[in-house]
């Protein structure tokens, strides 16, 4: 290759890498930006509004005339006592019990399909997913007939039995994906240097798979703090959960600024959380990286 | 002949759009009207009756204030009714269009909610109330018309774990509100904290909040005492008799009063066929077709023209088509101002919670 | 839909396990768990198999049953999916919810692997905000939200459209979690070396990234179309008159009855989704495999 031609590559592969950068970058920030951020920003402002007379927001204009300033007064009335914020604690506690035991049970399961020979790991992989092709709620039913002879229909732990089983999947599969690129080579040097089955675990795959518990948890212990359906028909007369409690602003209460200041509120406890789960994770990383 | 064929083609594609414009967009519950009746109004317009189904008056509401359209005819019950009237999302009734609103039995003409009459026309009814296993209840020596059953300690306790209550604020607060004899369209907010006081203290007797399992459940025999619709209780007295269960089901008005739920025929105002729509209303005004839905799913009925078309146990029953008598101490639920809705609000959080 | 990657024509960055390039058996072989461990991961995976299924075989088993009620065993019938075949409504709820799934997590997987590349690859600012909020966010909140801007800012007739924008909004950041991770300590070198070797961003993206990501795409792909075909809330909001999913359909019973008809459609559901994904196994390779 002569340098000109060389020096052609590298040009055009800097453009090209940049136009790969916006290629990817691009289309997924502006679909959300215009499908997520705009609406989103609708309901940021709608917390900031007055309920209307008979529901939704109160008018900005009556008979032309600005009549509603913006009020924080819906953040006032969260922050004036205890009871929204012991919903908060009582759900992410929930939120996280249900993460746990998804990642005890997905684990063993996740790791099998990922060391199975290449033929059997499809079906391992569709049998997972299969379930959740039939309706959640027609599962749930299946639950409480399953149920209601142990006694446990209508109690904490109904709950998070639905909970565990909805969610199940979103662990599986981060996990699978993450454990099935994982080195054998890896595990054979630590063989040859006299490590048994549990060390090896512990010291190689267990942090290895990191990313994927991480992500996994992400995708379990977000959505079921949002859940509503599971405690209302598995859970029994305590069993609130910050989703119902949001459902029923929206709709039985009618009280849309006071139901946006809440999700608002329960988005940035999410978004928190998972901003310290990745410093977290970074910390973990630098101590894996003497593994790889 | 391609350019015939063609022609036909362009002739298809056109016809089509002016057989699907005559449709009707019914916003509807779900197994409101029966099947046959859509069939047969069908036939009489010669159009297509199209529904969409919401299982909460709350949902169509939300739903529409965000901006949803296209719907022709709502069925929302009265206090939804004084809502969208109150925010103008309805449009006048052409009463000259309707022949047969005379059926209506006086009682329902001109509610609170419609004083004028010019926007809704009552549909069906039903009543919140009690449902219970009638051989359970006995053998328990139990009283079964009173709201005492769900809220005193000294009964619930022969009952604990097998009672279930709606799982809504404004029915259940109601109730408490008509045993502690106060009104439920009250706005003093110490009545309401007394209704809160008696909830929590009832509360720990109680299975859940179920707002639907509940008709299974005491179809099934694991739960004994239900807060819940008459329509529903009708519907789990059927089943158990359908599946031959070793007892029966049996509901009754408590005598201290309950809220009564009248749902109602509106135009949405951005219907573009209020014509169909008021054919369909009128057509649904003759007594045999009104009489459906009672027959259907055991509604109360308004409509007096409808009665002789009523199967007897469901037109006789004191629950369903509650006496003269016993209509005076029914109430209907009525949409507070945003303030109220927000302590009750409040309150209702702090019994789920505690 | 395919479950699998090909085997990569490069031989694959940080392992690859059996998916690899041929292992050598014995690397194989000792990559997975010796023999206690191995009868354990079984059972333990027996476990949580049976904990998916158990509610399934409920659902199965009484879409057989001869009862309204549908709470204990009475005699075994067929005629709930006679009266099934019979039920337009229901036929053309499953019909749409079919196609909604496939569409969506089809363009959600497209953007979800982009954005997930991006994030990985450009570390952005705002993008991983943006595809991680959805998710975080309370699905009413996210539906109300969609419908507002649906009906008030851009004028929208609702319908089979706006059903699909919402449900590839809240997918993406499922697939794009997913994607990330398994990009995630996989070794840069790689596309470095790519890259020195004159390779074109596409190039490298069709021979090295493309490959590594397969795993995750499909599970991907599988997670959205869970999250699609079983979602209630939003698709409730900005449903357009007279589309109906087959949640609306399920969900409006409710109140009503909701009679084994409903698990029949869940069985014949799961069926469909079960034969669709062996034949796309199937004939996916071969394609696949010619393009490469």
């Amino acid at each position: 290759m002569t340098s000109a031609r060389r020096r052609f590559w590298c040009i055009s592969n800097l453009n090209s890498g940049k136009l790969a950068r916006w290629a990817v970058t691009l289309p997924p920030s502006l679909f959300l930006v215009v499908f997520f951020l705009l609406p989103a920003l609708i309901v940021v402002a709608a917390s900031l509004r007055e309920p209307g007379e008979f529901g939704g927001l109160a008018p900005l204009f009556v008979d032309g005339a600005f009549t509603h300033a913006l009020t924080l007064d819906s953040y006032r009335f969260f922050f004036g006592d205890t009871i929204y914020l012991e919903i908060f604690v009582k759900s992410f506690f929930i939120a996280l019990l249900t993460t746990l035991i998804c990642i005890a049970l997905a684990y063993p399961l996740a790791w099998l399909i990922a060391r199975s020979p290449k033929r059997r790991r499809d079906l391992l992989v569709l049998l997972v997913i299969l379930p959740f092709a039939s309706n959640l709620l027609i599962r749930v039913y299946a639950w409480i007939l399953l149920l209601g002879p142990l006694n446990l229909l209508y109690t904490p732990v109904a709950v998070v039995a639905g909970m565990v089983y909805v969610h199940l999947p979103f662990m599986v599969l981060p996990l699978y994906t993450n454990l099935e690129k994982h080195d054998p080579a890896l595990l054979e040097a630590a063989q040859d240097l006299g490590a048994g089955t549990w060390t090896r675990f512990w010291r190689v795959t267990f942090p290895l798979s990191l990313p994927g518990i991480f992500s996994g948890s992400a995708l379990v212990f977000i959505p079921v703090l949002g859940m509503f359906a599971i405690p209302e028909l598995l859970g029994g007369t305590g069993d609130l959960m910050i989703g119902n409690l949001i459902k029923e602003q929206f709709l039985d209460n009618r009280d849309w600024p006071f139901g946006a200041t809440l999700s608002l509120l329960l988005t940035v406890a999410v978004l928190l959380c998972a901003g310290l789960a990745t410093l977290a994770a970074k910390k973990s990383f630098k101590g894996t990286e003497a593994v790889t | 002949m391609m350019r015939r064929l063609l022609l036909c083609l362009l002739l298809l594609v056109q016809a089509r759009p002016a057989l699907a414009d005559d449709v009707l967009y019914l916003y509807n519950w779900n197994n409101y009207i029966s099947d046959a009746t859509v069939s047969r109004f069908e036939t009489h317009c010669r159009c297509t009756l199209k529904q969409d189904y919401y299982s909460d008056n709350e949902e169509m509401l939300a739903k529409l204030e965000a901006g949803a359209v296209g719907y022709d005819v709502l069925v929302p019950t009265g206090n939804a009714v004084e809502s969208l009237i109150r925010r103008g999302a309805l449009r006048p009734l052409d009463q000259a269009r309707l022949p047969h609103l005379g059926n209506i039995q006086a009682e329902y003409r001109n509610p609170w909610y419609d004083p004028s009459g010019h926007y809704a026309v009552p549909y069906a009814t039903s009543v919140t109330l009690l449902g219970y296993n009638v051989d359970k209840l006995r053998e328990l020596d139990l009283p079964t018309d009173t709201w005492a059953l769900i809220f005193e300690p000294r009964h619930l306790a022969k009952i604990k774990g097998k009672v279930t209550v709606l799982n809504s604020q404004r029915e259940l607060m109601a109730a408490a509100m008509r045993y502690l004899g106060h009104s439920v369209q009250s706005h003093e907010l110490a009545q309401w904290q007394q209704a809160k006081r008696l909830l929590l203290r009832a509360k720990p007797y109680w299975a859940a909040f179920s707002n639907s399992t509940y008709i299974k459940d005491l179809a099934i025999g694991n739960i004994w005492v239900a807060h819940g619709y008459s329509n529903d209780m009708y519907r789990a007295q059927q089943d158990a008799l359908a599946a031959h269960r070793p007892f029966s089901i049996g509901f009754a008005t408590p005598k201290e009063g309950a809220v009564l739920a009248v749902d109602n025929f509106v135009l949405h105002k951005d219907g573009r066929r209020p014509d169909l729509a008021l054919r369909f209303i009128d057509f649904m005004l003759e007594g045999a077709n009104a009489a459906d839905v009672s027959n259907l799913i055991g509604a109360g009925n308004p409509n007096a023209a409808a009665l002789p078309h009523i199967q007897p146990e469901i037109a006789g029953h004191p629950a369903i088509f509650p006496p003269a008598a016993e209509l005076r101490r029914l109430e209907m639920l009525r949409d507070f101002d945003p303030q109220l809705r927000r302590a009750l609000s409040r309150m209702w959080t702090e019994v789920k919670v505690r | 839909m395919r479950v699998e990657p090909p085997p990569p024509p490069t031989p694959r960055p940080g392992g690859g396990g059996d998916g690899g390039s041929p292992p050598i058996s014995g690397s194989t072989r000792l990559a997975r768990p010796g023999g206690g461990a191995r009868l354990w991961l079984w059972a333990a995976s027996l476990g949580v198999y049976a904990f998916l299924y158990l509610p399934l075989a409920v659902v199965v088993l009484f879409s057989f049953n001869d009862s309204v009620l549908n709470a204990e065993w009475v005699g075994f019938t067929t005629r709930w999916y006679d009266r099934l075949l019979h039920d337009g409504d229901m036929l053309q709820a499953a019909a749409n919810s079919l196609l909604i799934a496939m569409v969506s997590s089809s363009v959600a997987t497209l953007l979800g692997a982009m954005a997930g590349i991006a994030m990985q690859r450009y570390r952005p600012r705002l993008l991983p905000f943006l595809a991680l909020t959805p998710v975080a966010m309370p699905e009413i909140l996210l539906g109300v939200s969609l419908l507002l801007f649906f009906r008030q800012v851009l004028d929208l007739t609702l319908g089979l459209t706006s059903i699909l924008i919402a449900h590839v909004t809240f997918s993406i950041g499922f697939v794009a979690v997913i994607v990330r991770s398994r990009l995630a300590g996989m070794d840069e070198s790689i596309f470095e070396a790519a890259r020195d070797l004159g390779a074109t961003p596409w190039a490298t993206f069709r021979r090295i990234t493309l490959p590594l990501i397969l795993p995750a795409l499909a599970a991907g792909f599988l997670m959205a179309f869970t999250l699609s075909i079983d979602d209630f809330v939003i698709t409730f909001f900005v449903a357009g008159v007279g589309v109906v999913t087959l949640p609306l359909q399920i969900y409006s019973m409710i109140k009503v009855a909701v009679t084994p008809e409903v698990n029949a459609v869940s069985t014949l559901l799961m069926l469909l989704t079960l034969s669709v994904v062996i034949l796309a196994a199937r004939f996916a390779p071969d394609t696949l495999k010619a393009k490469a």
